[in-house]
């Protein structure tokens, strides 16, 4: 009789939806689209515009691409949709099984039943069966008939391996899907000594010091920041340091290391005086304290202006830093250029200055709680094939017939591999080989 | 240092040679004796081989799995392994005379690599990369030879059948587990790989996953070969089906670590 499963006990249509949901064909049809799926999207650079993909392939596809979501697939519904397929799949098969694989692992180290089944391998003669067993490296064998059978199954943890694989699969999935949804992530980028608040989180960080440790050739060993995260509606605050491949973990949330960029201090002077001095990090814009329609916007330093302008790589220190700049007066721009080292802005009465160049640090803040289920998933999955690849579940049976024995052997997977082994070690043991087929009296004697 | 992994690299490179002749050589005149050889030249490659990489470990002061150049030597290095372990634990020598034009395949494409060390980025000085890498060069060492076996089984057919063959080279069924068995390897180390990968990711830059092209090329083979394994599972896909479906994850090995790099830059460019 069929073994019942939860997916066998509704009416015909349920268990037609159910037999498809969990049947192989279509997961592999899944796991060829989500890898052609994964091909194609990688060659389509991800998150740009319609000018960006019309400029590149043309406004037809650039059309095609936006329409079919490609410009951010591993987020579109069709993706998420064929993943969600895939879960069912997965959920589908382990149930369906479940009740089958028991059966089968029963049946499989049942004396009674292992007859019936299929022999990989044979061999016959009149010498110590026992020395099989050893030499095949399984148990005991356990004995029947008053010792006229003999018995042993070993790997049986192997029949686990492909259920414990979707399980894997499932977690690893399922953890990564929750931790896209509840993940909580902020930017952070400050020069040192500038506070920043992290959005809604409630903290703010600031950047005590940030260090660039250098090789000897010059080249960067390590970025490393200080950081002091504060709670201001508790009024508690910790320290900690966060460098590359070594976050900080303070408040419920890893701090990372993640970049850096340039930075400088932006005075403005009006008549000569000295009105207002902002720390700016390159990409920020500030409005004139007592001129608010007046703004001073800092697009990108270049630490060496000179090779920049004759089309040379810039360099990693500032030896001839320029500072790009844009003045926008009532949101219309007014003018742009290069500010070298000492050079000012005249903008009637006002004045602007940069100077005093120097890193900012991105931190990157994390909070996901799934990430651990991520974890648990892969390591399962690797138990799984662990199981399911090196815990090959074998059985050996021997039946004595007046004074010879016939010895059968049974390898779940790998059947010709096995019968090698069998065959060498039934040698090495006074046994003779001999085709499973050929002694059919088997199945009366066990 | 670094000057003697520079002569080792060239020895081993006319050695590949020459164990690629020494196998065709096996094949065209039969002669066990030929085979016997090769086997013994090839396990002392290996061994000036692995001598030749830890020199470069220890020159560069790294793992020396960090750029083309190293990767490609350790790849050619993993293939050599591999295939010596199958020729003797299966007693298959033929396997030598198709996996050795490989071998030097890829020795070659290192030749062709800038052999400059240079000093590592800070997300590349993790201990993290030794665990990843490794694992990413035995993986694709066992995908090479089930490449290689692969096109044994879907060869085969076309070759004389005489004694010389029918002793050397496998019933289709054992030849077909012989290449299972050599994808499972990969398999394991692959996803191992990928693993290792997405925790030292998570470190350096926070995310454990972000749809790199490597990390997305990765994801594919490991997919096709998911697909392979399954496949097996169903009547009538075994042998020469499976075989063609483990030539086509290789491929995406191949186009994972070289494609990748040239066609499609990301976090791994410098690999």
């Amino acid at each position: 009789m069929h073994p019942r499963s939860p997916l066998h006990t509704g009416n015909t249509f349920m268990k037609k939806i159910g037999k498809f949901l969990s049947s192989m064909p279509f997961a592999i049809a899944l796991l060829v689209l989500l890898a052609a799926a994964c091909a194609l999207c990688s060659t389509i650079q991800q998150g740009l515009g319609y000018d960006a993909y019309a400029a590149q392939y043309g406004e037809r596809t650039a059309g095609l691409i936006l329409a079919l979501r490609l410009d951010d697939a591993f987020h579109s519904w069709w993706f998420i949709a064929l993943s969600g397929f895939l879960c069912l799949n997965l959920i589908c098969c382990n149930l369906l099984r479940l009740p089958a694989l028991l059966q089968r692992i029963r049946a499989f180290r049942s004396p009674e039943k292992t007859a019936a089944g299929k022999t990989d391998a044979a061999a016959k003669g009149t010498g110590d069966p026992g020395k099989i067993f050893s030499a095949l490296r399984l148990p005991k064998p356990t004995e029947k008939n008053q010792g006229a059978c003999l018995f042993a199954a070993s790997n049986l943890p192997g029949f686990w391996g492909a259920w414990i694989c979707h399980l894997g699969i499932l977690l690893l999935i399922l953890g990564f899907a929750l931790g896209q949804i509840c993940m909580k992530q902020y930017t952070v980028y400050a020069l040192p000594g500038q506070t920043k608040e992290m959005e809604d989180s409630g903290l703010c960080v600031t950047v005590d010091d940030f260090r660039v440790e250098r090789t000897e050739q010059g080249t960067v060993r390590q970025y490393t920041a200080a950081l002091t995260v504060s709670d201001p509606k508790t009024g508690t605050q910790q320290s900690t340091q966060a460098s590359v491949n070594a976050p900080a973990n303070v408040y419920g949330y890893k701090f990372f290391q993640n970049s850096i960029g340039w930075g400088a201090d932006v005075k403005v002077l009006k008549n000569g005086e000295e009105l207002q001095k902002e720390a700016l990090c390159a990409g920020e814009f500030f409005a004139v304290k007592d001129k608010p329609e007046l703004v001073i916007y800092f697009p990108a330093f270049y630490p060496d202006a000179d090779s920049r302008e004759q089309g040379m790589s810039d360099s990693t220190e500032p030896v001839n830093p320029g500072y790009l700049y844009q003045v926008y007066y009532q949101g219309q721009i007014l003018g742009m250029n290069v500010l070298r080292a000492g050079e000012e802005l005249t903008i009637d009465e006002y004045t602007v200055l940069f100077e005093n160049p120097r890193h900012y640090t991105l931190i990157v803040a994390k909070q996901d709680r799934f990430t651990i289920l991520v974890l648990l998933g892969g390591l399962i999955l690797l138990a799984g094939l662990v199981l399911a690849f090196w815990m090959v579940p074998r059985k050996v049976w021997a039946i004595r017939e007046n004074e010879r024995w016939l010895i059968y052997g049974r390898c779940l997977k790998n059947g010709a591999l096995f019968r090698e082994t069998f065959e060498k070690a039934a040698k090495e043991s006074g046994f003779e080989p001999c085709l499973p087929e050929e002694d059919n009296r088997k199945e009366e004697n066990m | 240092m670094l000057q003697t992994e520079n002569v080792c690299f060239t020895i081993i490179a006319i050695g590949y040679f020459a164990l690629t002749i020494l196998n065709f050589a096996f094949v065209a005149m039969k002669k066990e004796g030929l085979a016997k050889t090769a086997f013994w030249l090839q396990a002392g490659i290996f061994i000036l081989h692995t001598a030749a990489l830890v020199l470069r470990g220890i020159g560069a002061g790294h793992w020396p799995m960090t750029n083309q150049y190293e990767f490609s030597t350790s790849f050619a290095w993993a293939l050599c392994l591999v295939s010596l372990i199958f020729i003797r634990k299966y007693h298959f020598p033929v396997l030598g005379a198709f996996s050795s034009p490989l071998i030097l395949l890829m020795i070659g494409y290192a030749a062709l690599q800038n052999r400059e060390v240079r000093e590592l980025m800070p997300s590349l000085r993790s201990s993290w990369l030794a665990f990843h890498v490794s694992t990413a060069i035995i993986a694709y060492g066992a995908f090479g030879v089930a490449f290689v076996l692969s096109l044994i089984i879907l060869f085969r057919g076309k070759m004389k059948e005489d004694g010389f063959w029918g002793k050397h080279i496998p019933q289709p069924e054992k030849l077909d587990q012989i290449s299972y068995r050599s994808v499972c390897l990969g398999m394991l180390f692959l996803t191992l790989t990928i693993l290792t990968g997405a925790i030292w990711a998570e470190q350096a830059w926070g995310s454990y996953w972000s749809w790199d092209p490597k990390e997305t090329w990765s994801l594919v083979t490991w997919i096709i070969y998911a697909v392979y394994l399954h496949l097996r599972l169903r009547r009538g896909w075994r042998g020469k089906a499976a075989a063609w479906f483990a030539v086509v994850g290789f491929i995406c090995v191949i186009f994972t670590y070289i494609g990748v790099n040239t066609f499609l830059p990301g976090v791994h460019s410098y690999a």
